[in-house]
């Protein structure tokens, strides 16, 4: 019995896990790859073989290019900003900031505002007679056009990237906060002492300190951003006649078109969606690649050994001169009465031990 | 040792599942014909699957006469009812309810395999013929028709008559080419319209574009072999799409179509003076142009009538009760039924004898300006007559009509000229890699 608890008990603690990817993410995968080798009708199912006939269907379609372009400008428009502004708002909650849980829980808030509740909302934000357009028109911006964020294909991507942002960059915020939470606070007390501003510290001590994470938040936000399909589902509404990526599939994503073409109109394209997965599948994993090696160049631009050295050096020197402060003060405490020692010693620690310090013990406590 | 134990194990889960799996799969009986209906096999409820509101009291008389609870498995719209529907015809029936509701526009893809239908037996003199003759696959009949869609015209005749071209219902009807208006006239009526207006004629060209689309008898393929035609040949929808996408070029249309997040506001705006307005969707506009005043709905309408949407109650024939699921598909579909749908959703009839009742016909509807709205769409329904039954739908239709169709809105949107957009619709469809046929 015993026996049996010890193997058994382990592998059926972890099974779910195991058993739900099995059944939701092994077997699609796999099965995948036979539905994009044959021709797959919607009801009919399985037909002929055709071997990779879908994969040059799909390559020769123009609307497939179009929908990869779309998805990176896309991409491009939700990531940048997202990353730029979750770093900025994880360095600002990393700060002593009053209500600090408060601020850190709103800016999750977004992010369970259901996708498809957004996209309807920044929908009617950037529509014709909404929020934004006729105030700009007002001011004689965006007038080529009758409904700038739905008619102009690059616009239409910057309106989709902000509801990327507007749902992405508080999650990310939180996860790069914690890493910065990470940040042996010796450093900054270092680069204090040696007058480094705070926006030096940022560049110099914070970014490259939280490395692993960028990479972790920069590969799930590729990931992610690539895959958008609910925001340019329901842009524009998702009604008759809409919901795959406007009249001349300005907004028409990789995702939104695999749909479209296994589940839309067309009733015997099953194989050729499934043939779009897999090549998108190798686009995501080529780009993911090159944005890993990206990011690893850019958070050390230094290099890590050379970073590492000045930091000690910092450091040393630092507790050089903490120790030569001490040495002085003790000096000094000598000369007075030992019943009065332990008072004068918090005083002087209070006095004399670097500004670093204090704010260290602030953020700790 | 230790490896043969994990493999049997492994062995013995997957088999397991493997059983678990088969027996969802199973179930249900063969295809085709209705089971009996006798009391020995009546079941304690039955469901239907449908997407818009239920008269309770229809709901109460099938209960009290048969002893029959009847849940309705209520959807947010078509298009999940749809997605439920495809999935458990794939998924030898399940998660399907007794009756489900199927709307015209992805008819024929449900009936892609009639053996998945129940046939239900006719019932003589209850509809309009051309809602029978949808309604059947190979001479089966395996819908009841519930609604229609006879297109009318609403107009706004406070904006008509602003622009001086129209004050009312008959005036417009006039304006647009009275008795014998085709899409022509029709659009040469918005052309005058947009002239002296800084507003637009009618929200979206591709609804009236499809309404002409439907009157062809063989749109987009070969109702013999079901294969598509080459459509850079297709002379009579180039034809038909140069039409619309010249109106468009000029500037009739919006180019926001129903289901855009911009169609509401666009009536508040009073951005357009037309629509062109299927039954169903009429309750809809007084929602969306709720406290603009003017709406009427013209009894006039281009090239004689048309029809767009309306329903059919079917049986899945995997359910378990077939034999009283037809009953309520036959209970769900009288005219008493009928009109209390009129009464509750304001759906059309397709039952003539709910046409020509009173509350349908004598109704007045406050929005429209006191019109008796069902009985002028009973009378264009009449008119539509057998045309707007449709022509022959094949497997491919719904998906190159909307590739046509996005050529209208691309023209409407600015995004090319009628010339450019038609090429950028023909080379999509070469992509498409069809075997036309001649």
């Amino acid at each position: 019995m015993s026996r049996w608890d010890i193997k058994l008990s382990p592998y059926l603690y972890i099974s779910p896990f195991f058993v739900l990817f099995a059944v939701f993410g092994a077997f699609p995968l796999l099965f995948n790859v036979v539905v994009a080798a044959h021709d797959w009708h919607r009801r009919a199912g399985m037909g002929d073989f055709v071997g990779l006939d879908n994969f040059t269907w799909v390559l020769r379609q123009p609307l497939f290019w179009r929908s990869l372009e779309n998805t990176f400008s896309i991409f491009l428009w939700g990531g940048i900003p997202q990353l730029v502004l979750a770093l900025f708002i994880a360095a600002v909650l990393d700060q002593n900031l009053r209500a600090r849980t408060f601020w850190r829980m709103s800016v999750l808030l977004p992010f369970v505002v259901m996708p498809v509740a957004t996209a309807m909302i920044f929908g009617q934000v950037f529509g014709q007679f909404g929020l934004l357009v006729p105030n700009l028109q007002e001011m004689g911006l965006l007038t080529h056009v009758d409904s700038p964020f739905f008619q102009d294909r690059l616009l239409s991507h910057v309106a989709i990237g902000s509801m990327v942002v507007f749902r992405w960059t508080g999650y990310n915020a939180l996860i790069l906060l914690a890493a910065m939470q990470a940040v042996p606070r010796e450093l900054y007390e270092a680069s204090t002492v040696d007058g480094a501003s705070r926006v030096r510290q940022f560049f110099s001590v914070t970014l490259p300190s939280i490395r692993p994470t960028m990479i972790f938040v920069v590969l799930t936000m590729t990931i992610g951003g690539l895959q958008v399909f609910d925001e340019a589902r329901m842009y524009d509404g998702g009604g008759t006649g809409g919901g795959h990526g406007g009249a001349d599939h300005q907004w028409t994503t990789v995702v939104l078109y695999l749909y479209d073409l296994g589940f839309g109109d067309w009733q015997d394209r099953l194989g050729q969606a499934a043939a779009v997965g897999w090549i998108f599948a190798v686009v995501i994993g080529f780009f993911s690649l090159v944005n890993f090696l990206l990011t690893r160049s850019i958070s050390s631009s230094r290099g890590p050994r050379v970073r590492i050295s000045k930091k000690t050096t910092d450091a040393v020197i630092a507790r050089a001169r903490a120790a030569a402060e001490e040495s002085r003060r003790q000096a000094a405490a000598t000369a007075e009465p030992p019943t009065a020692t332990s008072g004068a010693d918090d005083d002087a620690g209070a006095a004399g031990v670097p500004r670093a310090d204090v704010t260290k013990e602030g953020a700790r406590r | 040792m230790r490896i043969d134990k994990r493999t049997a194990g492994a062995a013995a889960f997957w088999t397991t599942a493997a059983l678990t799996l088969a027996a969802c799969g199973g179930g249900g009986g063969g295809g085709g014909t209705a089971g009996e209906a006798s009391e020995d096999d009546k079941p304690a409820e039955l469901t239907v699957a449908a997407w818009m509101d239920f008269p309770q009291e229809l709901l109460d008389a099938f209960e009290e006469e048969h002893g029959i609870e009847v849940v309705v498995n209520s959807f947010p719209d078509g298009a999940s009812a749809q997605t439920v529907l495809r999935n458990g015809l794939a998924a030898d029936g399940a998660g399907l309810s007794d009756v489900h509701l199927v709307e015209l526009d992805w008819w024929t893809e449900m009936m892609a395999v009639p053996e998945d239908w129940v046939e239900l037996p006719e019932v003589e003199d209850r509809w309009v013929d051309w809602k029978v003759t949808q309604g059947s696959v190979d001479g089966r009949i395996t819908g009841y028709g519930t609604d229609i869609g006879p297109l009318g015209i609403a107009f706004n005749q406070d904006m008509t008559s602003a622009a001086g071209v129209a004050t009312d219902p008959e005036s417009f009807g006039a304006f647009i080419g009275g008795e014998d208006a085709t899409w022509e006239s029709f659009l040469d009526a918005g052309r005058e319209y947009v002239a002296t207006n800084d507003n637009y004629f009618i929200d979206s060209l591709t609804n009236a574009f499809q309404a002409a689309i439907n009157l062809l008898p063989a749109a987009f393929e070969d109702p013999e072999s079901g294969a598509p035609y080459d459509l850079a040949e297709n002379t009579e929808i180039k034809d038909l799409f140069m039409t619309f996408a010249d109106a468009a070029d000029d500037g009739v249309s919006a180019g926001i179509a129903i289901g855009h997040a911009d169609w509401g506001a666009g009536f508040q705006n009073e951005q357009w003076a037309t629509v062109v307005t299927p039954a169903w969707m009429t309750g809809i506009i007084a929602d969306n142009a709720d406290g603009i005043e003017g709406w009427r709905i013209a009894s006039t309408f281009p090239e004689g009538g048309g029809n767009w949407g309306g329903s059919f109650f079917t049986v899945p024939a995997t359910g378990e009760n077939t034999g009283w699921a037809v009953k309520l598909a036959d209970h769900l579909t009288t005219s008493d039924a009928a009109v209390a749908w009129f009464e509750t959703t304001g759906q059309f009839p397709s039952q003539l004898e709910a046409m020509a009742r009173p509350e349908i016909s004598d109704t007045e509807n406050e929005f429209y300006g006191g019109q008796r709205v069902g009985q002028i769409y009973g009378e264009l329904a009449e008119a539509a007559g057998d045309a707007a039954a449709g022509g022959f739908r094949g497997e491919n239709f719904a998906g190159i009509q909307t590739l046509v169709t996005d050529g209208i809105r691309l023209v409407e949107s600015g995004g090319a000229t009628p010339e450019d957009a038609w090429a950028s619709v023909v080379e999509n469809f070469e992509a498409l890699g069809f075997e036309t046929a001649e």
